[in-house]
């Protein structure tokens, strides 16, 4: 080939310039802008749709919190410690409503519950080995406390001004639940909702081991050779391909050849988790994560036998 | 609030989509040289951006973003359309308001991606700089990529002459 010079870009830019006239000439239809408003409209009813799925829940919510406050208007922590508590052997850990926050103007409202781990005799408990680990897991409880504080203050925070400000409107809402309590585990799910348009809805799991005390991450769980990640996402993915089989709504950004950077590879350091009364692994996504908005937020369980021999 | 800025960049989105349709129409044609398939591709590009608006970065880069969603559209209706279908019809080609038929027939024969920059450097008119935030290369790689095509249609060009 021929050296190709700067006269020589010159020359092809001269040629392209007449088709590239033509290409700025191509007559627009006039039904495009209608097609385009079409589409922007059917993304927006999409995230409405979600919107409206987790805001139906949070109405009822907000009525029977507003009923409880009339009948008890004492509650709190009375209450959800009593509630909170459950029969296990050795330490009891718990999760208790420490602190609420409540508001409702016409449009603005907030249901937040924050919540506080507790473990009954923290200080005099020995753990099953022998070791005393007490020390260790007033630690960690007292970093995940910390850490719920911070992440519902922030929220909170954002909200009065947006409510003072009095601009749009918007709502927040903080639950939380404790979804594994075993021998080995305890995992508490923070959930959070902002929302103001189009609502995002997120969630946190934070997982305490009671034989080490410490908080535990996904990675955590498996031995450092074990290629966990791999297994388990391949998992994932051969899930979601069967859920898109079964159910043609369902869409999950998994062999997406359009746009391949969506697809979902693997999970993150700090992928959310539980584990269930089985003790299968269920892998948590927030919206927007591995599908669509309009999909919401997504769980994969992953069973006992697929990853027992990779654990630590 | 994070949801606020969720509302921003669903808006700042909305807005470059009215704004520019006409340059994504004109975009998706020289893919697929007829109206109907432009139409559905700028369509369902404007769905999946607004869809998507949220995991936009930053507000500033919506122009740039939206143009790569509706080059993936184009270059994904073109696989299926293959698949199924087999060639592209040379005969629409031909109709259409192209006087440089040798040209256009070159860019057409290309890969996709080397079409693409064709498209977007002469056609669309887009400057290297944005050509490489477009496609999120490195500015230098945009450059020589484009000179080696370039050298490319030209030979093909003194071939046929």
């Amino acid at each position: 080939m021929k050296e190709f010079e700067t006269e020589d870009y010159r020359d092809m830019e001269k040629k392209f310039s007449v088709a590239g006239e033509d290409h700025r000439k191509i007559p627009v239809p006039e039904e495009m802008r209608a097609r385009v408003e079409a589409g922007i409209a059917r993304a927006e009813t999409e995230k409405k749709k979600t919107a409206q799925k987790i805001g139906g829940f949070r109405i009822g919510m907000a009525a029977a919190a507003v009923a409880m406050l009339v009948i008890l208007p004492n509650t709190g922590a009375g209450a959800a410690h009593a509630m909170g508590s459950l029969p296990v052997v050795g330490k009891l850990f718990q999760a208790v409503t420490f602190r609420d926050y409540r508001y409702e103007s016409d449009r603005f409202d907030a249901d937040v519950e924050v919540p506080k781990i507790q473990v009954e005799d923290m200080d005099d408990a020995e753990s099953q080995n022998g070791e005393d680990t007490s020390g260790q897991l007033q630690e960690t409880v007292e970093q995940i406390n910390f850490d719920i504080e911070e992440v519902t203050n922030r929220l909170v925070e954002e909200f009065k001004k947006a409510a003072d400000a009095g601009e749009s409107y918007g709502s927040l809402d903080i639950h939380h639940e404790t979804v594994t309590d075993n021998e080995q585990y305890f995992t508490l799910k923070l959930s959070l909702y902002q929302g103001a348009g189009s609502g995002y809805q997120s969630y946190k799991y934070y997982t305490i081991d009671k034989k080490t005390g410490k908080q535990v991450q996904i990675g955590d769980l498996f031995r450092t050779d074990s290629s966990y990640n791999e297994i388990l996402s391949e998992n994932i993915r051969e899930q979601m391909r069967a859920r898109m089989a079964e159910d043609e709504m369902k869409v999950y950004w998994v062999d997406y050849e359009e746009v391949p950077e969506w697809n979902f590879e693997k999970l993150k350091e700090n992928q959310n988790f539980y584990f269930d009364g089985s003790e299968n692994l269920v892998i948590v996504f927030d919206e927007y994560e591995v599908a669509p908005g309009y999909m919401g937020a997504q769980e994969f369980t992953v069973e006992k036998d697929v990853f027992e021999g990779l654990l630590k | 609030m994070w949801a606020k800025k969720d509302k921003d960049k669903g808006e700042a989105v909305r807005k470059v989509l009215l704004d520019n349709y006409e340059s994504y129409y004109r975009l998706a044609f020289a893919y697929v040289h007829n109206e109907a398939d432009a139409m559905d591709i700028v369509q369902e590009g404007a769905y999946r951006a607004m869809l998507k608006a949220d995991d936009l970065r930053e507000i500033s880069f919506a122009g740039t973003w939206v143009y790569r969603i509706m080059i993936n559209e184009a270059k994904g209706y073109l696989r299926k359309n293959r698949k199924e279908t087999g060639e592209l019809d040379e005969n629409l080609a031909a109709e259409e308001v192209y006087r440089d038929i040798d040209l256009e027939k070159a860019v057409e024969k290309l890969p996709e991606a080397e079409r693409t920059l064709i498209i977007l450097r002469f056609y669309e008119d887009k400057q290297l700089s944005e050509i490489a935030e477009i496609l999120q290369e490195n500015l230098n790689t945009v450059k020589s990529r484009l000179y080696r095509v370039l050298r490319k249609l030209r030979e093909e060009l003194a071939e046929q002459t």
